[in-house]
């Protein structure tokens, strides 16, 4: 493991506020009650490495995930990217030039493009909004060679996002957050949403996009054996903390926590067939 | 395993559209013994789902079946009509789906859905009906079930929930159970809790289940035996050892080779190139040759049939021709 902390997340905490009304709260006398989603949250991303949260639905790996990349304000606690604070205040044109080099890609491919723009718009936008493209022909252009990046045909680039099946709208979505030129992409549950051949294409395209510009990689995923395929070093998150940080293959040979041994051993897996 | 509680023969469901007729099942076979779990496993629109359907007279309209059989035991149940096929839903074959929130209704209590579905099938009174739903839920392992038999849907964790829309399909000790992505919608270590609940049931009630999933360690955990469909035909079928372990359609083996696995040290997984055909755009011949890195003239012409041994069948020209040679 390199020491070069590209990413860097310290003391992150989120509280949300769940109380009732103001009016109930006196009425029925009754405090006002916070869910902590996220806990003293910290861990590092080495450039180039794909560091991935686990825990199952509800853990805060989400929360996390939307807190790196400035969707959502912590309640306290930083993260820097590069050596800049995104948590801090800043000038417009600081936190432009550092949107630019953070993506992410969600969950459901059906969701996240807009059902009526043409798909080389879809992934010349960011190429315009941050000035990277000088034109919209260049950015055009620019969409087309980024479809063949991801496997797809420029001439593709005409049709609408209801035109592809759930994989290549991922690969669209891939295409976007490289069109940012990003540099850490942040992927939410990127294949749960698609079958398991589908699922093998996308990882696969990840693993080689990433070779191929040295990306980084902050992965949520609750499927354990994706995230042991995927990483190099795994977080497990559960009520909000991380109870352990390890070396994926250590992590599954040897974890320390009971929790992790838990969710490890739950985990169906195909071996099973030839054990029983 | 013995005595066949449910056997398929055939079977062949079209739909009617005005681009002409949808073959969206062809000529599917397969029989499930008593204790039995079958898994079916598929990528989404293979037909997994509507081959549950079929079975329970569920198949949304303009689907209807256009050939083959199906029997429950000596029964022959495709052709019954409305109050014949009532009379075996949720009495003889039970049914479990994906989504437990959406199969709850919110406004009753589970007590009150278990009472009404064992009163509709058993003739036991109110009181009795109860002490059952009370057993019932014991035995899907709710923790206090004579308390919480009175609570609601929205009270009860996911895992709970799906235990006790199992306790449901359990209601009148029916022969089959047709789980239709029982877990999908579960963490993991619930999913765990819940396959272990499905091989406890096979084993002391001698209830057979069709297990419909796209998870193929939730098959590898559960069935006993596997059938692997593909565009609306069974591409595979036999014991889950064999089919997982050492799968033959070409289709079956990059299925297995696609899944992430905790043993796999591979940087990079085998994918199969491109994605299933639709209904609308079946090629000729054997529906995955254009997928398949072993293609050969034949399977362009003509699609296999589903050979083989009683227990290990294929449907893929690479056999046929060696059964032809040998």
């Amino acid at each position: 493991m390199s020491n070069s902390e590209f990413v860097r997340v310290e003391k992150l905490n989120r509280v949300f506020d769940v109380s009732k009304p103001l009016l109930n709260r006196i009425i029925e006398r009754q405090p006002k009650r916070f869910v902590h989603a996220a806990t003293d949250v910290s861990f590092s991303i080495a450039k180039g490495e794909t560091f991935a949260l686990v825990g199952e639905s509800g853990s805060g790996k989400s929360t996390v995930a939307k807190m790196v990349v400035g969707l959502l304000p912590a309640t306290s606690g930083t993260v820097e990217i590069d050596g800049v604070s995104i948590t801090g205040k800043h000038d417009r044109a600081q936190m432009r030039a550092l949107r630019r080099r953070i993506q992410m890609i969600f969950q459901d491919p059906y969701a996240s493009l807009n059902p009526r723009w043409r798909v080389a718009s879809i992934i010349a936008e960011p190429m315009l909004a941050l000035g990277i493209a000088k034109s919209k022909a260049e950015a055009q252009h620019e969409a087309g060679e980024l479809l063949k990046v991801v496997g797809l045909n420029p001439l593709d680039g005409r049709k609408y996002p209801h035109e592809f099946s759930g994989g290549q709208r991922q690969r669209i979505a891939i295409a976007r957050a490289l069109a940012a030129k990003a540099e850490f992409i942040v992927c939410d549950e990127p294949t749960s949403a698609l079958d398991v051949s589908v699922q093998a294409q996308i990882l696969n395209l990840m693993r080689d996009l990433q070779e191929q510009f040295g990306l980084t990689y902050l992965l949520i995923s609750h499927n354990l054996a994706v995230v042991r395929h995927m990483s190099s070093r795994i977080g497990v998150m559960h009520f909000g903390k991380l109870v352990e940080v390890e070396e994926s293959r250590a992590l599954f040979k040897n974890p320390r926590q009971s929790y992790t041994r838990m969710l490890i051993d739950a985990v169906p897996d195909i071996s099973a067939a030839t054990r029983r | 395993m013995s005595e066949t509680i449910l056997s398929v023969e055939n079977l062949r469901v079209e739909f009617e559209t005005r681009r002409g007729t949808l073959v969206a099942l062809d000529d599917i076979s397969f029989s499930i013994a008593k204790g039995e779990v079958l898994g079916v496993v598929g990528e989404s629109g293979a037909g997994k789902s509507m081959t549950g359907a079929a079975i329970m007279h569920l198949i949304p309209r303009p689907g209807r079946i256009a050939g083959g059989r199906i029997l429950l035991g000596d029964q022959r149940i495709d052709n019954l009509d409305r109050t014949g096929i009532e009379a075996i839903r949720g009495r003889r074959i039970g049914m479990i789906f994906q989504d437990p929130l959406t199969s709850l209704n919110p406004l009753m209590t589970v007590g009150d859905h278990l009472t009404e579905t064992i009163r509709v099938h058993l003739p036991l009174n109110r009181r009795q009906a109860r002490a059952r739903a009370i057993e019932l839920l014991e035995e899907v392992g709710i923790p206090d079930p004579a308390v919480r038999i009175d609570s609601y849907p929205h009270e009860f964790s996911g895992g709970q929930r799906q235990r006790v829309v199992i306790a449901l399909a359990l209601c009148a000790e029916p022969e089959l159970v047709i789980a239709d992505e029982p877990t999908t919608a579960l963490d993991v270590s619930v999913q765990a809790q819940i396959i272990k609940l499905i091989r406890k049931l096979c084993s002391t009630r001698g209830t057979a289940f069709m297990l419909i999933t796209h998870d193929m360690g939730m098959i590898a955990e559960t069935a006993d035996r596997v059938a692997v469909m593909y565009a609306g035909k069974v591409a595979e079928i036999g014991k889950v050892s064999q089919v997982v372990g050492a799968p033959l359609h070409p289709y079956a083996q990059g299925l297995m080779g696609a899944i992430p696995s905790l043993d796999n040290e591979e940087p990079r997984l085998r994918q199969i190139p491109g994605s299933m055909p639709s209904l609308t755009a079946l090629p000729d011949g054997c529906s995955f040759h254009p997928r398949c890195e072993r293609a050969m003239d034949i399977c362009r012409q003509r699609a296999p049939a589903l050979l083989g041994a009683i227990d290990h069948k294929v449907a893929c020209h690479l056999y046929e021709r060696e059964e032809v040679a040998a």
